[in-house]
């Protein structure tokens, strides 16, 4: 059950936003990836905890729900990454010197976004998430793959759209990825 | 085993590519290094109350460390007396016990084993008070830093840390409620051998310039070479560090002025980093008030990196895989709005997300394979840069010398092939 306001036409737009998102990615055109992003952005990837199970929960839902795992920016805990525009600005420049050598030379990538479901519309700003599937290859090593979600509110702008927050779900239970230091 | 003395030469100048990725030499570090040293576990502040418990590692030998009721701190090996699954999978938590899945022995957070509901239909009823979780023998606390050992007739924590806690104190003693760690540590298994980050954190900010040339800007590479200092305080245990001018201003000198949250965190937090600097003279002294950390390394694989604020692990895997755990930590008395600013200093910069540690992971990588290499094996890496230019200094306890000194490297390759040899030769 969607909102009444979610037409198909809106769910394609956003849809193809991220198309467009990903592909400029894989491209490696950061700096017009940088575009999309709105300058007041909220960029995160929480940690993902392994808790006890709380036995007063028993037989519900909430006893094994994805959010309790979650060290996030609204936490007291740390997440893995917590950053603004500064940080992105200062990820996008990097990416285009010669002694980024984690990416020298460059990893290829190939993303799949998927499951794509707008969850709220408040004015402007539509909450939104949507799964990737991210093949990641560098040479000489292990090819990677990487699964998450990502939590998104984005502003409609000029019948366009700037990401405001992203909130980056990462499913591996051990972390054993070359990076998650990429754009998600 | 390969003999240590020919892995490592005798002033340690060249170290064999096999000390990185030898199988033998693997085992014999645990035995002879994990098995014989003063390992880090954790912090009180990651178990304040009573029945607070976190997972640690020994090398590979997972550990619970845990507070109970009495307020003592415990260290107990996660593996049931009885069939040796782990008695705790959480991370972290607060529980009164932890129960085994396979056929629920219950051990108190303490590690007494306190129930085997087998027992009421067996006629012997075994003797649980020899039945609990293997403790861990020796636990020691300094300010606040816990520390296990396996070894009963290891020396005391104090004396083991030695005039590290020199350098330590002018970081633990600067904030008047001492530092807290933040959350959970951000974990990362890295294709690399153990040592090589260790390597990192005790001494090299030699690599900075080049390796790190994206990021770390021109200047302040410059004040590295301008007022830098390497110090080893015993072989194995390290700093790096600027030691600024009398006159340097506090947006220089003051610690936290120099991350991106320093910068663009809001007045009011650094109106409390210019409190904590105006307090610096008065808690750690007027030599330690101007010094600007950058690396500390606590032999065999504790580091601490003052200019990003975290302690790190180096927990082995194999030769060729390391379990990498790093904390942010952060004054205990700052409020916690300004907390959350300042975490981001460590988060986004180190850990499997840091912009800049994703060049030194990359480099970790990269030389387990050089150290791989077949028919290379009479070329062992050179370490010798600056061999013995290291000196006294009037008002730093250790030897001294510039930040492109290797010796910090040396001197832990001496330890190491020391202690590796210890109970070879006996």
């Amino acid at each position: 059950m969607s909102a009444p306001n979610i037409t198909p036409e809106l769910q394609w737009s956003i849809e193809q936003f991220y198309y467009r998102e990903a592909r400029l990615l894989d491209n490696r055109q950061y700096q017009t990836w940088l575009g999309l992003c709105s300058e007041d952005i909220s960029y995160s990837m929480p940690g993902r905890n392994n808790l006890l199970v709380d036995n007063r929960e028993r037989g519900h839902e909430s006893m094994i729900e994805v959010d309790r795992e979650l060290e996030g920016i609204d936490s007291d805990g740390c997440p893995i990454r917590d950053e603004n525009y500064i940080y992105l600005m200062l990820r996008v420049e990097r990416s285009f010197k010669i002694n980024a050598w984690a990416e020298n030379p460059p990893a290829r990538t190939r993303r799949i976004i998927g499951n794509v479901e707008i969850l709220d519309i408040a004015g402007d700003e539509y909450s939104v998430v949507s799964n990737f599937h991210l093949h990641y290859s560098r040479p000489g090593a292990r090819d990677f793959f990487y699964a998450g979600q990502r939590r998104d509110r984005l502003l409609e702008v000029d019948g366009d759209y700037r990401i405001r927050r992203r909130e980056i779900l990462m499913d591996m239970a051990d972390v054993n990825v070359p990076t998650l230091g990429l754009f998600l | 085993m390969l003999d240590p003395y020919s892995l490592v030469n005798d002033d340690a100048s060249l170290i064999s590519r096999r000390c990185w990725s030898d199988a033998s030499v693997y085992e014999a570090e645990k035995q002879r290094i994990f098995g014989r040293s003063w390992l880090f576990l954790g912090h009180e502040s990651q178990i304040r109350k009573p029945g607070d418990f976190v997972q640690a590692y020994m090398c590979e030998t997972p550990v619970i460390l845990a507070r109970s009721e009495d307020g003592q701190v415990h260290a107990s090996i996660n593996s049931c007396t009885h069939r040796g699954l782990p008695v705790c999978r959480a991370s972290h938590g607060n529980t009164r016990r932890f129960v085994c899945p396979y056929h629920n022995w219950s051990y108190s957070v303490s590690g007494d084993l306190v129930a085997i509901p087998q027992e009421k239909q067996v006629a012997q009823c075994p003797d649980k008070s020899a039945l609990g979780l293997k403790r861990v023998p020796r636990l020691e606390s300094w300010r606040g830093l816990i520390f296990g050992s396996f070894n009963d007739s290891i020396e005391p924590l104090e004396d083991y840390l030695g005039d590290m806690r020199f350098y330590l104190d002018a970081f633990l003693l600067r904030f008047p409620a001492g530092i807290e760690f933040v959350g959970s540590p951000q974990r990362w298994v890295i294709d690399a051998n153990w040592k090589l980050p260790v390597e990192n954190q005790l001494g090299d900010v030699n690599h900075g310039p080049f390796l790190h040339a994206a990021i770390i800007p021109a200047e302040a590479n410059q004040e590295i070479v301008d007022y830098g200092y390497s110090v080893v305080t015993q072989p194995g245990h390290g700093a790096t560090f600027r030691l600024l001018p009398e006159d340097a201003p506090v947006e220089s000198v003051g610690w936290g002025f120099e991350s991106i949250p320093g910068q663009t965190g809001g007045a009011e937090l650094q109106e409390y980093l210019r409190e904590v600097h105006a307090q610096a003279s008065d808690r750690v002294g007027p030599i330690r008030a101007r010094m600007k950390g950058l690396t500390y390394g606590i032999y065999p694989n504790l580091s601490f990196l003052w200019s990003n604020a975290a302690f790190k692990v180096s927990h082995p895997r194999g030769p060729g895989k390391v379990e990498y755990w790093s904390w942010s930590v952060v004054p205990a008395d700052a409020p916690a709005h300004l907390k959350k600013i300042l975490r981001a200093n460590h988060t986004s910069f180190f850990g499997p997300g840091g912009i800049l540690e994703q060049e030194d992971s990359e480099s970790w990588m990269q030389q387990l394979k050089g150290a791989n290499i077949g028919f290379a094996d009479d070329r062992p890496f050179y370490y010798g840069l600056g061999l013995g230019e290291e000196k006294p200094h009037a008002d730093l306890p250790g030897l001294v010398s510039s930040t492109a000194n290797e010796f910090y490297a040396r001197a832990f390759f001496q330890r190491w092939r020391d202690d590796l040899a210890a109970e070879v030769r006996a």
